[in-house]
């Protein structure tokens, strides 16, 4: 099991956000999390990462505990997540390689194993040729990709996905999920997916987590949900 | 745990530096000969004089506000959001007195209405004496208050006007003409900058040192440096000081009610879309007279009269000769100051912005009810505090300058960065802090890169706050460590009227000139 979350809540304010969540996922999993919006998917994403602790309940991740009652334990940059954000945050006045080599040069990776990485993974994603455009000079898609590919270098745990593709048209993003789905699988990599988009969610899972209000309502195979809707 | 470090230093330093001395000086007015007593302010609004400061005060505040915003608006408009030709060219112009001390323009308004000015040489006597008179009076001073102060209503129009989003605008103007579309739609949205203007304007017209005690007229801020200056006697100098603080107080509790939810809101509705331009049409020229005859009265005259009053060569050799070093020394404390001010300003207001801590309001308040307190006010508390034995290295050297720059100005760099790291989502930071970065690779790599030209602006805008300051540097200057602005009034008393008009046209070269540089530089790499 690589990721336990035990009966997690969190509030805003006194309003309750996550209430009581519990979920084990397995190694190389596709978990897809679907919910309206305002479920406080984004929210469990974040508790995850580290951003913010939970109020209450326990996270373990890689048989380490990260945060227990309302404490983190170990911070963001020390957990080995990684994660694409929905407005992708690539930084601005960096090069597509520099974004992506951030991370390597922040964990002391030296310079050659650094170069040999990123020109793996900007072969992978078929992006070798826009290693040294800033994301200003990318299409939407171009960004998606080295967004994608600068949460893969550092070689995470797991890879956490926030909405990654409501900023594209529907034929890019079909083209897109295609790829992440190549690319988890070539990597083995765990992954949490976030969507409010049941398609998505059908293309995509192994197993999804319905939410609803900060709680789990139903959680399945794609076609165990799809009955179940 | 680095990051929350950092940033407590931050506070733990400012709250040092800045707020304890105020306070120290409080609480000690309470202990008159060992013992806890109201002695101190046993003669607070008992004689006639104590309300006549306080309706002086309050009176001059209110006034040069409304006349500022009066003005202020309609000219930001029209430079913002017209097509008036020299546009440009004017609200550089107009904007020259805030750079420099205030009292300069006063100066530069005695040597032409005074006794002796160019007015009574031409009119005669009988006419110098009436100028004179209505100079130096509530008048006058509130005259030279909207002179220096009009620019930061100016401003802050022309900055809201550009942040509205232009649909809105044209939304209405499916509906309506422009004016009716300036009145209804545009100005409400820029409400809560003429509001934050105007609260800045009427805040440093309380807190004005130069123009009253120049033009003799009596404000607390005034007072209270009289009263140190005169007698050394601290307890009274804090009585005089305390209304000046509640005043402030109140002005404050006014903003955060009314002023803080608006602001917020209006940020929202920011856009990066071009601005739209309002023809003028026929009535530009009537425009175009009506703005040229205020720069005339209100900068490009003053600065004529200091100009010309100064043009000899030995008033310049003199002038040099006089002030070579406190040129040299304000350029010196200025950058310091200024270099702190960014360094506190990005952390302050990093949390400003970010919300992090839980009393980061809190931080802020003391920032600006610092800023608002007069610099007079400041400076007695300083020396207060430092003028011991063993904190003689900081009482006498540059460092309780730099001090007091730090108290005052901290809240000009942290609103100004604060309204820089908007523009920095935070996903930015949390993909970099996701990334395994640490938080001062977080801060070198991706927050500064990315404020960089917001902590630029910062450190200008605090450099000349620095060097134009006049109340703090007054109080706390050590001997041989006064700056320009200050050698310049210190001076004033015995020395000939060229003379100081050199020391005033130098004092605005060396504010303009680092300027122009920039300008200058920023044309040709872009
Ligand atoms: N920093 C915050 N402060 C206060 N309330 C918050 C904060 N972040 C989230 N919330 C509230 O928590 C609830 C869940 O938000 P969350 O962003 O997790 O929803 P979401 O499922 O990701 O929605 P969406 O699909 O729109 O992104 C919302 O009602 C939101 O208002
Ligand atoms: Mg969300």
């Amino acid at each position: 099991m690589i990721v336990k979350v035990e009966n997690v809540s969190k509030a805003y304010y006194k309003i309750p956000v996550i209430r009581e969540m519990s979920l084990d996922i397995e190694r190389g999993e596709r978990i897809v999390i679907l919910g309206p919006s305002g479920c406080g998917k984004t929210t469990f994403l974040r508790m995850i990462a580290g951003f913010i602790p939970p109020d209450k309940g326990r996270l373990v991740i890689d048989g380490q505990t990260v945060a227990d009652n309302g404490k983190s334990i170990i911070a963001p940059e020390s957990r080995q997540v990684g994660m694409v954000f929905q407005d992708l945050a690539l930084w601005p006045h960096m090069t597509s390689y520099k974004n992506i080599e951030f991370g390597l040069k922040a964990k002391r990776i030296p310079k050659t194993e650094r170069k040999g990485r990123i020109d793996t993974i900007l072969e992978k994603i078929q992006m070798v040729q826009f290693k040294n455009a800033y994301p200003g000079e990318l299409s939407g898609g171009q960004q998606q990709r080295i967004a994608l590919a600068r949460a893969l270098v550092t070689h995470p745990k797991i890879l956490l996905m926030d909405e990654p593709l409501s900023s594209l048209d529907a034929d890019l993003r079909q083209v897109l999920l295609r790829e992440i789905l190549r690319l988890q699988e070539e990597l083995a990599i765990t992954m949490i997916y976030v969507t409010h988009d049941r398609e998505e969610a059908f293309s995509l899972a192994t197993r999804i987590v319905v939410m609803k209000e900060g709680k789990i309502q139903k959680t399945g195979t794609v076609s165990q949900i799809k009955e179940w809707l | 745990m680095a990051k929350r470090l950092t940033l407590y230093i931050t506070i733990f330093l400012f709250v040092g530096i800045g707020f304890v001395p105020v306070i120290v000086m409080f609480l000690k007015s309470f202990f008159v000969d060992d013992g806890f007593s109201l002695n101190t302010y046993g003669t607070l609004f008992q004689s006639n004089r104590e309300w006549k400061l306080l309706f002086n005060t309050l009176s001059l505040a209110g006034a040069t506000t409304f006349i500022t915003v009066l003005l202020g608006v309609p000219l930001g408009t029209l430079f913002a959001k017209t097509d008036l030709p020299l546009r440009r060219f004017f609200t550089v112009i107009f904007i020259i007195p805030l750079l420099i001390p205030s009292y300069i323009l006063a100066i530069a308004w005695f040597y032409c209405l005074g006794r002796a000015g160019i007015v009574a040489c031409v009119l005669g006597e009988a006419t110098g004496i009436l100028t004179s008179n209505l100079l130096f009076s509530f008048a006058g001073t509130l005259f030279v208050m909207v002179s220096a102060l009009l620019p930061i209503v100016i401003i802050l129009t022309m900055t809201y006007l550009r942040m509205v989003n232009p649909d809105m605008e044209e939304a209405a103007l499916l509906h309506c003409s422009w004016p009716v579309a300036l009145r209804r739609i545009t100005l409400p949205l820029i409400s809560p900058g003429i509001a934050l203007g105007a609260l800045i304007t009427f805040i440093l017209t309380l807190a004005e040192f130069g123009v009253p005690s120049f033009l003799r007229f009596d404000v607390y801020s005034v007072e209270s440096f009289t009263r140190l200056s005169a007698f050394y006697d601290f307890d009274s100098t804090t009585a005089a000081a305390v209304p000046l603080g509640v005043i402030t107080i109140v002005v404050l509790i006014i903003e955060r009610l009314f002023l803080r939810r608006k602001t917020f809101v209006f940020r929202t509705m920011g856009s990066e879309n071009e601005m739209v331009i309002v023809p003028l049409g026929e009535s530009k020229s009537y425009f175009l007279v009506v703005v040229s005859i205020l720069v005339f009265i209100f900068v490009i005259a003053p600065l004529c009269v200091l100009l010309c009053k100064s043009l000899s060569p030995s008033a310049y050799s003199e002038a040099f000769i006089r002030s070579t070093g406190s040129i040299m020394r304000s350029l010196l404390y200025a950058s310091v100051g200024a270099t702190c001010l960014v360094i506190f300003g990005f952390f302050l207001g990093y949390i400003l912005d970010r919300k992090i801590l839980r009393f980061s309001y809190a931080a802020d308040s003391i920032a600006v009810f610092l800023f608002a307190l007069p610099g007079a006010v400041i400076g007695i508390g300083l020396s207060g505090l430092w003028n011991t034995q063993g904190t003689n290295f900081i009482y006498t050297s540059m460092v309780i300058i730099i001090f007091g720059y730090i108290a005052q100005y901290t809240a000009l760099g942290e609103r100004v960065m604060a309204a820089t790291f908007p523009y920095v989502s935070r996903s930015m930071e949390e993909a970099a802090q996701i990334a395994g970065a640490g938080w001062y690779r977080r801060i070198f790599k991706v927050l500064v890169p990315l404020v960089k030209r917001g902590m630029i602006a910062t450190w200008l805008i605090c450099f000349i706050f620095c060097l134009r300051d006049v109340g703090i540097t007054m109080m706390v200057y050590p001997p041989g460590h006064d700056t320009l602005p200050v050698r310049t009034f210190t001076l004033m008393a015995n020395s000939p009227d060229n003379v100081i008009s050199a020391l005033c046209v130098i004092m605005i070269m060396i504010t303009l000139l680092p300027l122009c540089g920039l300008g200058l530089v920023k044309k040709y790499i872009t």
